[in-house]
Order: structure tokens, then C-alpha cells, then sequence
């Protein structure tokens, strides 16, 4: 199809071409083809840019329009100016959403950055065959589903024959065994052990292949100057490794704000509210689990623009730190 | 960890044979191996576990010894039947094969008019399409509900798959560029000289040579829409048209305390993606840490 296009628009670009840097000896032959790349490029792109225009571009602006109104998904909707987010300023459950939901995404993105990178420096240390296997195990949670590591960890933690209480009994600590997921102050440390179960091997693959490009020679150069691992990995390791640890951090920020799937099928956000993140919160509001309310979608969608912007802002933090490390 | 080193020997780091010889290495690296070996045991521990109790007959859960005495298979016809898993099985077989191939199509030609061809406001609509690849799916559920409801798409597999093709190929795309932009431009010169049309150039030269990029793709495609939660729960509501993800998840409310049923019922559902782990792996850690290195 782009062959066709080209032949029906060829004299058109010949306009264009001087424009352009002027590496190539002009030539009508090299207008043509250069028409046939333009429209080409062109043509290559419409069905990624339609698709996101429809289904990603489009319900963006969707949901911030949205969040201005209070619709309910019946009727028409009317526009309340910024009620909803006064109103999610007012919301106990709302205000307690969003410390919950920055609590998990900073102690998630602590646990989750630095245990994997001492583990990536263990991993390299010891013999290359023990290091496979290693590597191979520990990145096989990423690939189960947060479904099925959900569940799995729910019966794991079950108040009364879950493994973990079981457990305790018999190593004699019997005293510490509880219902882990529906005490109030367990509830969010234990999702936080599933999520760093789940987000280990794969942070720990990456920061061990920012540890293979590290400059070996640097460490050399440590060692004749009697430089001991310790320090090496603080004056060396780290320094080496810090684009790679802003991509994680803000991995884990961001995966930290849009978290869902994990809470939402461990507890539902229970027990009540203790941890419920944004995403869980505006799921509720406007796909009501439980009690069979009204779909509150213009409230809801304020819930989506703010995990939007934190997920912006997590970007933002990314890119920022990348351009002064690259400096 | 290992203590200082103070011989002056100049070893690479990561040059194990030369290192054994050293008197104080091989306690440091054993002790450092021990740790490791202990963080692989518990990082297995609950899949193997899963496995375990999925073995067991249902009456040994609740007071049976961790290793189960006998081994029984039961649990699994049981969770086929009852679950209907054939059918969602085949349903999430067929909904990740097709949005894999989707992605595909879209991702390779996007990815190629990026690195390859010259054309105005390239870089402009490169950022736009890259800039919400962050966005996160419970942002978006509200207002992709809604307009799949005004499509007629609400409660079909292809509205689903409509979402999972459009939302996942700005990344695939991105990671197709990075993987064309290391082919030579010569080869799409060459290609033009000799008189080929820009298609035939991306058909024919340029995508035979794409393969390990595709892999990538592929495998973090897969994987990424096997797992798939949120949307596949909320915009199907047919029993029939779910794939496993969702009935998974409902199954932990119908039979909470079946538990080798349960347990049978999520092995069987990881059962494909091990496989694939297993067969592919390089593949698939080169997918996903690529994935989560190059934005």
C-alpha cells in the first residue's frame, strides 16, 4: 500500500526536500523515494496511533472531564466544578486511601530497591553455575499472576490453618500467630512481603546486569589500593549503578501508586479500609463490590486523575534524575 | 561479607576460577552462597507449596504434616470439571494469541517507521505516544468502561482485546525501535536503490531480520496479557467469555476451603507460563529487564 501512496504523491515532496539537510545530492530519483519514506512513515504509524487516539488518548481526557461532574452512569451528567475533589478532601476513608496508598508505594519502593541491589552484588560474588541457578529461581514469581500469588499468599496467611500460623506453633511462637489479613495493623505488611516475594528477581536482574556494566578495572584498581568489599560497594557499585537505581525507584513508585491486583485480591481493601489504596477505593466507588450503591463515576474518576498525576509525577522524578546522573 | 582482601593480586571481579585459589575467598563466597541458597528456599517455598497442597487428599489439610503422606492426583480432574477450566483455559489461549499478534503488527511497523524512516513532527508524535506509557489500567478502567458500553464492545472478548492491542503496542513499539535502530541504515538504502517499495523494504528485508526483537516482544506480550486482571474482570461479565485470571480469583470465594481443589486449579493455570519460562528463558529475562531498562 505505501508503493501505491507513494506514486500518487511523489511530485508533491519534491517541495519538501530542499527543506531538509542537504547530505544527499539532490535528484528527482531521491525526491521520489524520499516522498515514498515520508508517506510510508506515515502510513506504518496510523494503527498504533488510531488504537491509542480511541483507547488510551481519548479516555484520558474522558476521565478528567468526568471528574468534574458527579454522573452516576444513568442520565445526564452535570457539571459540579471541582466537588469531587473537595469531597475526596472531606472523605475520612478517601484521606486515609491516599496515606495508604503513599505509605505502600514509598516502603514498597525502599524494600524493593535495596534488598534486590545487596542481593545482585551477592549474586555476582559467588561461583557463575550457583549464580544461574540463583538468578533462574529467584525470578520465577514475576511471572505467576498477582492473582494467583494473591490467593496463594491468602491461604498462606489464613487465620486459622494457614502455613504461617501453623508454623509458628511448631517452632514454639505460638504467641505471635493472628489473622494477619484482617488485623488492622498486620494487614498492610503482610501485602508489602507479597509484594517484595513478587518484585524481587526482577529487580535484582536488573541492577545485576547495571553491576555486569560497571568498569571492572575500577574494582582492580580498589583492590591494589586494599579497598575492602564494603567499601568497594559504596564508593564503586553504587556510584556505578545510579541511573539504573532511579529506573527502579521510579519503577517502584510507580508500580507502588497504581497498585491493585494484589490488594484487591488478598482483601478487598479490608478490613475496613485498613488497606485501601486509591485504586481499590475508586473500584469500589464506581463498580461497587458490596452494598449494590450507585456507580459514583464522577467521583470515582477524581480518584484516576490523581493516581495519573502521581504516576506523572514518578515519571517526572525518573527523567530528572536520569539527565543529572547521565551528567 | 568476605572480610578485606589484602592481596595486591589484580583479579577481575567476576573471574571465579582464579579467585578459588585465594585462601580467603572460598569461605566468603560459601558463606555468601549459604544466604543465597536460604533466600531461594523461601523465595520457592510457597509455589512449592502450592504444589504440595494440591497433592494432598482434601481431608490431611487442616492437620496433616507439611510433606504429605500420600500423594493423590484427585484434586486436579476435580478442578477441571468444576471450574470449567478447558473452556477458560482455551478462552485466555485465544484472547493472548490474538493480542500478541495484534501487538505485533502494530509494534514492528510503528517501531521501524520510528528508527528507519525520515518523515515532519516524527519526534513529536514518538513523545506523545511514549508519554503515557505509565498510566496505570485503574486510571483508565472508568472511561474505557463507559466507551466500550457506547461501542456495543462491553462484555466481549474483542472489546478486551481491542483495550489489551491499544494500551500495550506503545510499548512494544518502543522496544521494537530500540531493537531496529541497532540494524544498519545501509540495509534500507541498499533496499531502495534496488528499486524496492517501502512495504517490501520493512517486509522483506528488514523483518526477517527482526526475530530477536520480536521474541522479546512476544514473550513480555504473552506474559503481560496471560496475567491480566483488572480489565479481563471488569469488562467481561458473561461466565463463558473469561479467561483464567478472572475465575481464579472467583474461585477463592466458591471453594475456600477445598483447598488442594484450589490449589490445583492455580497450578494448572501457571502450568503454560513455566513452560514457557523454562523454554524460553533468556528470552524472557532479556524481555522484562529490557522492559523495565530502556524507559
Amino acid at each position: 500500500m505505501a508503493t501505491k501512496n507513494s506514486l500518487a504523491k511523489s511530485s508533491r515532496v519534491d517541495r519538501v526536500r530542499p527543506a531538509r539537510r542537504g547530505r544527499r545530492r539532490a535528484g528527482s530519483s531521491w525526491g521520489r523515494l524520499y516522498g515514498a519514506e515520508r508517506i510510508a512513515g506515515y502510513t506504518f504509524l496510523v494503527p498504533t496511533v488510531v488504537f491509542f487516539a480511541i483507547f488510551v488518548g481519548w479516555p484520558i481526557l474522558y476521565a478528567i472531564g468526568l471528574s468534574f461532574t458527579n454522573w452516576n452512569g444513568f442520565g445526564p451528567a452535570s457539571f459540579t466544578g471541582s466537588a469531587s475533589y473537595v469531597r475526596m478532601f472531606n472523605d475520612p476513608v478517601a484521606r486515609r486511601a491516599f496515606v495508604v496508598t503513599i505509605l505502600f508505594a514509598l516502603s514498597t519502593t525502599v524494600l524493593q530497591t535495596v534488598i534486590p541491589l545487596v542481593a545482585a552484588v551477592l549474586v555476582n560474588f559467588v561461583w557463575k553455575a550457583l549464580s544461574v541457578v540463583v538468578r533462574t529461581i529467584l525470578f520465577i514469581p514475576a511471572i505467576v499472576s498477582f492473582v494467583v500469588s494473591g490467593v496463594l499468599w491468602k491461604l498462606i496467611y489464613d487465620p486459622n490453618i494457614g502455613t504461617l500460623n501453623q508454623a509458628l506453633h511448631t517452632i514454639g511462637l505460638g504467641q505471635f500467630a493472628q489473622p494477619w489479613l484482617s488485623n488492622p495493623s498486620t494487614v498492610l505488611p503482610s501485602i508489602l512481603v507479597v509484594s517484595l516475594w513478587g518484585a524481587f528477581g526482577l529487580n535484582m536482574l536488573i541492577f545485576f546486569a547495571g553491576i555486569q556494566g560497571v568498569d571492572p578495572t575500577l574494582y582492580e584498581v580498589a583492590q591494589v589500593d586494599g579497598a575492602s568489599r564494603v567499601q568497594q560497594f559504596f564508593y564503586i557499585t553504587i556510584p556505578g549503578l545510579r541511573i539504573i537505581t532511579a529506573i527502579v525507584i521510579a519503577l517502584n513508585l510507580m508500580n507502588g501508586f497504581k497498585v491493585f491486583d494484589i490488594i484487591f485480591v488478598m482483601t478487598g481493601g479490608g478490613p475496613s479500609h485498613a488497606s485501601d489504596v486509591f485504586g481499590t477505593y475508586l473500584y469500589t466507588l464506581a463498580f461497587g463490590s458490596t452494598s449494590g450503591s450507585i456507580p459514583q463515576l464522577g467521583y470515582a474518576s477524581a480518584f484516576s486523575v490523581v493516581v495519573m498525576v502521581l504516576c506523572g509525577l514518578a515519571v517526572l522524578f525518573q527523567v530528572t534524575l536520569a539527565r543529572r546522573a547521565n551528567r | 561479607m568476605s572480610g578485606t582482601l589484602t592481596t595486591p593480586q589484580t583479579t577481575p571481579r567476576a573471574a571465579p576460577p582464579g579467585a578459588r585459589r585465594r585462601r580467603r575467598m572460598p569461605l566468603g563466597k560459601s558463606f555468601v552462597a549459604f544466604i543465597l541458597v536460604a533466600i531461594c528456599a523461601l523465595t520457592i517455598f510457597p509455589l512449592v507449596w502450592l504444589i504440595l497442597t494440591s497433592l494432598r487428599e482434601q481431608n490431611t489439610i487442616f492437620n496433616g504434616p507439611v510433606l504429605p503422606k500420600q500423594i493423590t492426583f484427585q484434586a486436579y480432574p476435580r478442578a477441571w470439571t468444576a471450574t470449567n477450566f478447558g473452556l477458560h483455559f482455551a478462552n485466555s489461549v485465544w484472547i493472548t494469541t490474538v493480542t500478541v499478534l495484534g501487538v505485533l503488527v502494530f509494534s514492528t511497523l510503528a517501531g521501524y517507521s520510528f528508527a528507519k524512516l525520515r518523515f515532519p513532527f516524527k519526534n513529536l508524535i514518538y513523545v506523545i505516544l511514549l508519554s503515557t506509557l505509565m498510566m496505570p489500567a485503574t486510571a483508565l478502567i472508568i472511561p474505557l468502561y463507559l466507551e466500550l458500553k457506547k461501542l456495543g464492545l462491553l462484555n466481549s472478548q474483542a472489546g478486551l482485546i481491542l483495550l489489551y492491542v491499544s494500551g500495550s503496542a506503545p510499548f512494544a513499539m518502543f522496544l521494537m525501535r530500540a531493537f531496529f535502530e541497532t540494524l544498519p541504515d545501509e540495509l534500507v538504502q541498499a533496499a531502495r536503490i534496488d528499486g524496492a517499495g517501502e512495504f517490501t523494504i520493512f517486509w522483506r528485508v528488514i523483518l526477517p531480520l527482526a526475530r530477536p526483537g520480536i521474541a522479546v516482544v512476544v514473550i513480555f506480550q504473552f506474559l503481560a496479557t496471560w496475567n491480566e486482571f483488572l480489565y479481563a474482570n471488569t469488562i467481561l461479565q458473561n461466565t463463558g467469555a473469561l479467561p483464567l485470571q478472572p475465575v481464579l480469583y472467583s474461585l477463592m470465594g466458591q471453594y475456600q476451603t477445598d483447598w488442594p481443589m484450589l490449589t490445583a486449579g492455580l497450578t494448572m493455570s501457571i502450568v503454560p507460563v513455566i513452560l514457557v519460562y523454562v523454554w524460553m528463558q533468556r528470552q524472557f529475562v532479556a524481555g522484562l529487564t529490557l522492559g523495565a531498562v530502556k524507559n
